[in-house]
């Protein structure tokens, strides 16, 4: 029993920020010219399916969500503000007041970038911040854990001078080199906002996910189209991006409910392991197991539908 | 004076004048009569010269075939000292070489080199030369020696800019070794100083062949009006006319060329070629006599043979006779690679390498070799997967999807064409598939750049998969079948159906097969015919082997089969399967049409061209002829120009009116900006469906690429309610490109509306084969089909896999449960 009391404990600790916690998470999404106008529509785009997602699934208050873009008039359902220097720098400042030790801050930069080591940037109307400076103005969130997603081309550079403790860092390229255009925004906010990225099916879609899936499915285009793959995402810290993850808030208060999800949680660590043990099992033993346990997850998972409410 | 002579004698004196400066050189003077085709004078100025033009003549009489008599002169040449004597070293270890004393040939061409080694200095511009030539025949087993041949010969245009002599040598070596580009140089280098040189043309003619550039007649005929007597040219013509089938033709030419050099190997390989596929075995063994008298080991005449044969897609002949050459000589990279090759089409893919690796050991610069080597490690990672009759060979990544579509499909066209045919193939047949073109064309010839997208060697078929071109650019259903009817038309021949024939056959299978498929009538097929650009029928091989103009293969392809369509109409589907017997039978065309047509060819010409002058009599009255030169005209093109500037003035209601003006003059035309494709969108933006319906469906059965066309189909008629008839136009998407995944899903899920539940499970497997975004969930799909199809062991197999990558998927967690309360107790795992 003393054992069992530990799994669960253990099971609540490192589902932080999923399970029993009021973490909350802040949104900024800053959105550069579109220069030509076949960019205007998807930056658009992207930056409204983030704030839709911030909004009605992630829980995000409104007052912790900060959309800018080039022209506020454009989309005045989801932009908040310009994408200037000045405007950028003073989202910073608000969501620092805003956060809680152990918050999770997500930066999204999109449009056109150049990348010059911490020179780089991301054209914005007016003058442009550099990495340098969004290093600077993430020093107020030491400890949150950041998540700074560079969607932009040519944003390789950001990695070096943004990464740190508590940070996963994406960028579209892996150097300021690949200045082509890039299509890695569209399929890391797919990703993020949606199920598909969701490979584990636990109905969240961590930022490791989300990554995955967009670099699959920027090298899918480029063989689509026939072309020679000419950007490279990035991620810095892919175990910390496993960890972070965006999607409905799960468990509240109802210690019966999280009692059940620790069961379950345990029967998944089963599943876990007796995978890891695959190669070594007979292979009719294995099945009979697997099959017993994923009956008995499924049982539980049914158990906790019915504590909830849910279908 | 003829145009040919003055020619000459400008040639000559353009030779005089650029190579010796000073006085005339009479070695100068008797090589430039030799180049001109002036034998005789060539020869008597050299008799006249004496021991001092001794190997001058030696030379003249080589290129007349009088073997033994120039080696006679040439050992003079040698045995005196005279001027001239390295190169008649060198001509006598190439004499050598020709009637197969190889030994012989290597010693003296080993003398030679050895001294020039030993001491490179006072070597004259022609002693290069000479050089040269003794490294190409230690090159026969060298192949460093080859490059030393090529330095040899810049060292002799180093040594003298003007000794055209090393350019042409050098051109005709890097040409043998595969470097066209630079072989073309040394040729116009020469062609620069004497315009209109034989040799240097003829190198232009071999180059532009060898770079599979559309005729190199024009070059050839260039070359032979300057030199009729240029017995290499000779065989070149008489090489292309037995390509395009045209037998009688090739052994006049190869004649012509025996006429000048009776030692001519390759004359008489083409007329023993010649002779067997039209089965004179009389004319067939006096070449082989000939070529044995030339050399005690003739594997070049069995290669001629089997090469000739391959070419004519008579496969298995060609490997026999390649087998006999390598009998003959087992170390000719020539016929190694020939048996190697043949060996690939047959589908014996480990004996055709092993053959291949020992040629290329022998010849490393032959570029095929090397190609088709690099493929072949390739293939190794390719998925085999036999059904039925088949065996298909593709790309691992591809196999479960591209097997899903085409086992079923060729099963279907194999009961069809073995029911029309009466024939079956034995064996397996053979169908590989590549995702890139270049591995496609370097399997089917060896090099890439071939524009074909699919081959047939019988039983064995290659072809582009479906992703190895931008969606649009062919079906590949139809191209499957298309190369499958080749196997049963060549099987029922014996391989020796004209290619046209058997190309005409294949398109009205396409036809048969799909109504979309198969080519279509088109406004630049009917200006090309009206014009005068396409052959009578008769002569339609040459627009195969030898177009005149850029599309002229395909359009040839279109006429074939109106052909093969009109003799169906007319004489019945037995007809084309009696020509076809015929053929096999070994009648010749005029045979065959007298046989089963009952016509001569020229009285068939006309017959056909009635036939498809009544057929298309409308539309021929609204396109006009075309030279090719511009842009085909005609009322139908003008209405489409007015239509099309009407919709871009939006006037859409004189647009439609003027449209479909031109739809009444050209109904049957389906392809690129068709009538009915504005027709329809225009109907669809006004909100008329049905004639929108009717208006696409004009293009979607016709034509096999529309992908547009077919989506707004099926678009349409779900906005009908016709939501189970979208699935013809969806599956027709399926064979332009297999690899759009919302597609699949779409169709899955109108087989579920319509419980059609082997539909919907082969679309889900079809998604999980395109590895999705979201793979687990394409599994729980896949999973949720199989159960409602009643299959639950494998819904429940397909849920393991899933669950246990996921475990907390909560929808198929879900469909486990509803799984396991289906199974009955007893029967749980």
């Amino acid at each position: 029993m003393i054992r069992r009391a530990l799994l669960i404990a253990i099971a609540l600790c490192t589902s932080v920020p999923d399970v029993g916690r009021a973490q909350q998470v802040h949104v900024l999404v800053v959105t550069g010219l579109s220069g030509e106008p076949q960019y205007r529509a998807p930056f658009l785009q992207a930056a409204a399916m983030l704030a839709d997602s911030a909004r009605k699934r992630w829980g995000v208050a409104d007052s912790s969500l900060i959309v800018l873009g080039e022209d506020p008039a454009a989309d005045p359902a989801h932009i908040t503000g310009r994408s200037t220097r000045a405007e950028v720098a003073q989202a910073f400042l608000r969501l620092s007041r805003r956060v809680a030790p152990g918050d999770v801050l997500l930066v999204f930069l999109n449009g056109h970038g150049a990348g010059e080591r911490a020179l780089s940037r991301v054209n914005l109307p007016g003058p442009d911040p550099t990495a340098a400076d969004y290093a600077t103005w993430l020093s107020g969130f030491a400890r949150q854990t950041v998540v700074f997603v560079n969607a932009a081309s040519g944003s390789g550079d950001f990695v070096p001078v943004i990464a740190g403790k508590g940070r996963v860092v994406v960028t579209a390229t892996k150097t300021g080199i690949e200045r082509n255009e890039s299509i890695f925004a569209r399929p890391f906010v797919r990703g993020l906002t949606g199920t598909e990225a969701d490979a584990d099916k636990d109905g969240r879609v961590s930022v490791f996910e989300a990554f995955d899936f967009a670099r699959k499915e920027v090298a899918r285009a480029y063989e689509a189209d026939k072309k020679m793959l000419t950007e490279h995402a990035v991620l810095s810290d892919s175990v910390l991006a496993r960890t972070v993850s965006f999607g409905e808030p799960r468990g509240g208060a109802d210690p019966r409910i999280a009692l059940l999800l620790a069961e379950r949680q345990e029967l998944e660590w089963k599943v876990a392991a007796l995978r890891s043990q695959k190669a070594m099992t007979d292979s009719t033993l294995y099945e009979r197991e697997l099959e017993r346990l994923l009956l008995l997850l499924a049982e539980k998972s049914q158990a906790i539908r019915a504590a909830e409410r849910r279908p | 004076m003829t145009t040919a002579l003055r020619g000459s004698l400008v040639f000559v004196a353009a030779v005089a004048l650029g190579g010796w400066q000073q006085a005339p050189d009479p070695r100068a003077q008797v090589r430039a009569l030799t180049d001109a085709g002036r034998l005789d004078e060539a020869e008597r100025l050299a008799r006249g010269g004496g021991a001092g033009l001794a190997e001058s003549l030696g030379e003249v009489l080589v290129v007349r075939g009088r073997l033994a008599e120039a080696d006679s002169v040439l050992r003079v040449a040698i045995g005196r000292d005279a001027v001239g004597g390295r190169s008649a070293e060198a001509a006598l270890a190439e004499l050598a070489l020709r009637r197969g004393d190889r030994v012989e040939a290597l010693r003296r061409a080993g003398a030679l080199t050895s001294a020039y080694e030993l001491r490179k200095t006072r070597w004259s511009s022609d002693d290069l030369v000479a050089v040269g030539r003794a490294y190409v025949v230690l090159g026969t087993r060298s192949a460093s020696a080859v490059k030393q041949a090529l330095t040899a010969f810049d060292a002799a245009v180093a040594a003298n800019a003007e000794n055209l002599e090393a350019r042409l040598r050098a051109g005709e070596l890097l040409l043998e070794k595969y470097n066209a580009p630079d072989a073309k140089v040394s040729f116009e280098e020469v062609l620069k100083r004497v315009p209109e040189h034989p040799r240097a043309l003829l190198g232009l003619a071999r180059v532009a062949q060898f770079e599979g550039k559309p005729d190199p007649m024009p070059l050839l005929q260039r070359s032979l009006t300057a030199n009729s007597s240029l017995a290499d040219a000779q065989v070149m013509l008489s090489r292309l006319h037995l390509e395009a089938e045209q037998y009688d033709s090739a052994r006049i030419d190869a004649r012509r060329a025996l006429e000048v050099d009776s030692s001519s190997l390759p004359a008489w390989s083409l007329i023993g070629a010649a002779a067997r596929m039209t089965g004179d075995s009389a004319e067939y063994n006096r070449a082989l006599a000939a070529a044995r008298r030339l050399n005690s080991m003739p594997a070049d005449f069995y290669a001629e043979l089997a090469d000739a044969f391959v070419r004519q897609r008579r496969y298995a002949e060609g490997m026999r006779l390649a087998r006999v050459a390598l009998a003959v000589d087992s170390t000719s990279a020539r016929v190694l690679g020939l048996l190697g090759n043949n060996e690939l089409r047959a589908g014996n893919i480990e004996e055709g390498r092993g053959l291949l690796e020992r040629a290329f050991v022998i010849d490393p610069f032959n570029l095929w070799h090397k190609n088709t080597l690099d493929m072949l490690d390739n293939l190794r990672a390719f998925s085999t997967i036999d059904r039925g009759h088949f065996r298909i060979v593709s790309p691992a990544k591809e196999a479960d999807l591209l097997t899903t579509y085409l086992a079923p499909l060729l099963a279907e066209a194999y009961d069809s064409l073995a029911s029309r045919y009466h024939y079956q193939p034995s064996g397996l047949v053979r169908l590989e598939l590549y995702r890139q073109h270049a591995d496609f064309s370097v399997r089917t010839v060896g090099l890439s750049g071939l524009g074909a997208l699919g081959v047939s060697f019988g039983p064995v078929l290659i072809m582009d998969a479906p992703s190895a071109r931008p969606r649009g650019e062919f079906n590949w259903g139809a191209v499957a079948w298309h190369e499958l009817a080749h196997t049963f038309t060549l099987g029922l021949s014996e391989n020796r159906a004209p290619r046209w024939l058997s190309e005409g056959l294949s398109v009205l299978e396409e036809r048969r097969a799909r109504s979309a498929w198969g080519a279509d009538v088109t406004v630049e097929f009917l200006a090309a015919y009206t014009g005068g650009r396409l052959r009578p029928v008769s002569q339609l091989n040459e627009g195969f082997v030898r177009p005149r103009f850029e599309n002229e293969v395909i359009l040839s392809y279109y006429e074939a089969s109106l052909v093969c369509e009109m003799i169906e109409a007319q004489k019945g589907a037995d007809a084309l399967v009696g020509m076809l017997t015929a053929y096999r039978d070994g009648f010749d065309t005029p045979a065959v049409f007298a046989r089963v047509l009952g016509a001569k060819p020229k009285e068939f010409d006309q017959h056909f061209d009635t036939w498809l002058r009544a057929k298309f009599a409308g539309p021929l009255r609204a396109i006009l002829p075309s030279d090719g030169k511009s842009a085909p005209g005609g009322a139908f093109v003008s209405a489409m120009s007015a239509g099309i500037a009407l919709i871009e003035q939006k006037q859409l209601d004189s647009a439609r009116a003027v449209l479909l003006r031109a739809q009444a003059l050209f109904p049957e035309y389906s392809g690129q900006g068709a009538p009915a494709i504005f027709l329809a969108q225009l109907a669809s933006d006004r909100g008329d469906l049905g004639e929108a319906l009717a208006q696409v469906q004009r293009v979607t059965t016709r034509n096999e690429t529309a992908w547009d066309a077919n989506l707004l189909e099926a678009g349409l008629r779900e906005r009908l309610g016709d939501s189970l008839g979208a699935r013809a136009p969806l599956e027709r998407l399926l064979w332009i490109s297999p690899y759009d995944i919302p597609l699949h899903v779409r169709i899955a899920e109108l087989a579920v509306r319509a419980g059609d539940r082997v539909l919907e499970v082969r679309e889900r497997r079809a998604v999980v084969a395109l590895d999705p975004p979201d793979p687990l969930d394409a599994h729980y799909q896949l999973a949720r089909a199989l159960a409602r199809s009643g299959d639950v062991a494998g819904a429940r197999k397909e849920l393991l896999r899933v669950l246990e990558q996921a475990p907390a998927f909560e929808k198929a967690q879900i469909l486990l449960l509803e799984l396991s309360n289906r199974i009955a107790p007893g029967a749980k795992p």
